[in-house]
């Protein structure tokens, strides 16, 4: 390079010179540096144009023209050019690779920019929820899957879980979105098709529904004749202990049935109803009486704090008093306490029930509302508990917005808790709480 | 006019009122189909429960239609659009107003749908009905989608099938006379299921409704009451 730079100043300079000498030889060294000032003017000028139809006609195979620091300057334009056209191949390779990958994807992939435009969808997205990769580029995403669900789900911002929608293609079709941010201002939006799993969950549940069903019925025709043989005085009296055991166990199995039966029937429900009050204190006091009577049970405390009713379904409200109530009393030595405890405050309200019992391991309370888990599978279940309980208070919890808190220390307690928001919650205006009643 | 063109001003709050606005009516579809896809379920299904629930919602299409109402007055009286973006607003203002009536016809098939629920069932638990609901979806869906994209093919679609909506009413009908002379203890089933079928094929016309107002706000061309569909000439896109 430096040398071509020094041979275009040098022969410029010997041009000029070689002209101002013609120029002397004539006596007139003005037109002879004139002259040669042209021809290099001309030379120039030619050059330049050679580039210029190379460079517009794409053609740099030939430079015949190419001389000097113009030769060089035409090489290495033609190799640059050359190279960037490599890369621009590679590329473009590459991003059809990326491409097919996506599209070989079984879960449709969106990509969204902060204000929710729809940048790039791949084949999935378009099977599953009707996207189309052209025509939908820059559409807000929510303008295509417009299910309410999925609107809330996008404006609030949450995006740690999935939202669960049904299928715009398929009528029967259920479908999980997903946003995963990522990038600088970059949305991944993931739909997966979960139709299938859906419908083996309601199978599962409408098996063990019809199972409980089936069995009910010879169930009585058992309990039925037991109840009659034991009131039976030609009985021979050896027969009372087996006869006395088959009654219980019977019974026993009635009330799996029957809970299975209640808890299938809760799965397959919607939210509880809102329009039906509930006098929550009442049913404690009520709860509180019927277990009064019995005997070797821990002292029961009730505390109401609050007269605030509860939107929601009677029964199933009763349901999980009585379970936590029981369950509570089931884990507590006779000389412990259970305290029920239903307060108030501005966010909604609380219901409780304390236990001074046995506590549970921190390893086994997320299992607890498990369908027939025990703590201790050593511990016999003949003590009245079936093991649907909690499972029971779950559903039920949830279908009233709510869920199952559990905090315990092993050795000193239990405490068994939810939480229910304020749109569930009546207050009444007369404010007149009943504290710490026993 | 492609999607893109409605944001295309030099006033960037404009761009943005526009947006908005067509935003907030395709919300407002996605609203009124989910409402019209749970009215369907509650027939097919038998669940009165959630019958009344479609029933109870049809407030929230009321109130986003009296929105949408609000705000195109406001952009009308404020901007004074011409040309592309006053054909946009006026079709907003009557989609939205075809999108209400089909949020009622959902609301009607909702309470219908409590009041079949107690009634004797079918033993095909009216798959007529469900295969008739599932079409005005579909079109519905379409009719919102072609909004959405400002697809003038895809509204001539929909344009077609509304005959085919007509007739499967037609059958319907005619097969609910069948069953009242039968035996006239169906009557009262079968009239409150003609009912339904006939909310079914009135959200079919809105739909067509809906797809003819896309038609006018990307060609300009007023395409009601006319063949278009024989006519042709407005696939010009």
């Amino acid at each position: 390079m430096q040398i071509a730079r020094r041979r275009v100043i040098v022969g410029h300079l010997i041009v000029l010179a070689g002209g101002a000498l013609i120029g002397w030889f004539y006596s007139h060294v003005d037109w002879g540096l004139l002259a040669a000032a042209l021809l290099a003017l001309g030379w120039n000028v030619r050059q330049l144009l050679v580039f210029e139809q190379a460079v517009r006609e794409k053609n740099f195979r030939h430079f015949r023209y190419g001389e000097g620091i113009w030769s060089q300057l035409f090489s290495r334009f033609s190799y640059q050019r050359g190279q960037s056209k490599q890369y621009k191949k590679n590329y473009r390779r590459l991003v059809k690779e990326v491409r097919k990958s996506t599209n070989a994807m079984p879960d449709g992939g969106i990509i969204l920019n902060n204000e929710f435009e729809i940048l790039l969808c791949n084949k999935a997205a378009q099977r599953l929820a009707g996207f189309r990769r052209r025509q939908d580029k820059g559409q807000r995403v929510d303008n295509i899957l417009r299910d309410p669900a999925f609107g809330a789900y996008l404006s609030s911002g949450d995006f740690k879980e999935g939202v669960e929608i049904r299928s715009s293609v398929d009528a029967d079709g259920w479908l999980i979105c997903r946003i995963v941010p990522y990038g600088a201002d970059q949305l991944l939006l993931l739909i997966q098709d979960i139709t299938e799993r859906r419908r083996l969950t309601t199978t599962r549940r409408e098996f063990v529904a019809n199972a409980s069903h089936e069995l009910r019925s010879p169930l009585t025709v058992v309990s039925g004749y037991l109840d009659t043989m034991a009131s039976d005085p030609d009985i021979p009296a050896h027969w009372g202990r087996p006869l006395e055991q088959m009654q219980a166990q019977a019974n026993r199995m009635n009330k799996i049935v029957a809970e299975l039966l209640e808890l299938s029937r809760l799965e397959g429900a919607g939210a509880a109803p809102t329009d039906e009050l509930i006098d929550v204190c009442g049913i404690i006091a009520s709860v509180k009486k019927s277990m009064d009577g019995q005997s070797d049970v821990p002292e029961i405390r009730v505390e109401c704090q609050s007269d605030a009713q509860l939107f929601g379904s009677n029964a199933e409200i009763e349901s999980v008093i009585v379970n936590l109530l029981t369950n509570a009393i089931r884990y507590t030595p006779h000389d412990g306490q259970v305290t029920l405890r239903w307060a108030a405050d501005e966010d909604g309200a609380e219901l409780a029930v304390t236990d001074t019992g046995d506590g549970i391991e921190p390893e086994h309370i997320p299992r607890l509302t498990e369908r027939f888990f025990r703590v201790d599978a050593g511990r016999s279940r003949d003590d009245g508990g079936v093991g649907l309980g909690l499972a029971i208070v779950k559903h039920i919890l949830e279908r009233h917005d709510s869920h199952l808190e559990i905090e315990s220390q092993p050795g000193a307690g239990s405490r068994f808790s939810c939480h229910f928001g304020s749109d569930r919650v009546n207050v009444p205006s007369s404010k007149n709480f009943k504290h710490a009643q026993r | 006019m492609e999607a893109s063109d409605i944001t295309d001003h030099i006033s960037k709050r404009f761009n943005k009122d526009l947006e908005d606005l067509r935003n907030s009516v395709l919300t407002m579809g996605g609203l009124v189909e989910t409402q019209l896809s749970k009215a369907i379920a509650a027939i097919v299904r038998g669940d009165s429960a959630l019958g009344l629930k479609v029933a109870n919602d049809d407030y929230k299409v009321n109130n986003l239609e009296v929105n949408i109402d609000e705000e195109c007055s406001r952009i009308l009286a404020t901007r004074a659009p011409a040309a592309g973006d006053l054909r946009l607003i006026v079709a907003i203002i009557k989609t939205i107003t075809d999108l209400e009536r089909i949020g009622d016809e959902a609301e009607k098939i909702g309470f219908l749908a409590s009041k079949l629920a107690v009634m004797d069932r079918p033993p095909d638990s009216y798959r007529e009905l469900k295969n008739l609901g599932n079409h005005v979806l579909q079109m519905l869906r379409d009719a919102m989608n072609a909004f959405a994209r400002l697809d003038v093919a895809a509204s001539l679609d929909v344009v077609k099938e509304d005959e085919e909506v007509d007739a499967e009413y037609e059958a319907i009908a005619r097969q609910g006379i069948t069953f009242m002379m039968e035996n006239p203890h169906n009557i009262k089933r079968v009239m409150n299921v003609t009912w339904v079928a006939r909310a079914l094929e009135r959200i079919g016309d809105h739909s067509k409704n809906i797809c003819e107002y896309v038609i006018y706000m990307v060609e300009g061309r007023d395409v009601r009451h006319t063949d278009i569909v024989e006519s042709g000439d407005v696939s010009s896109d």
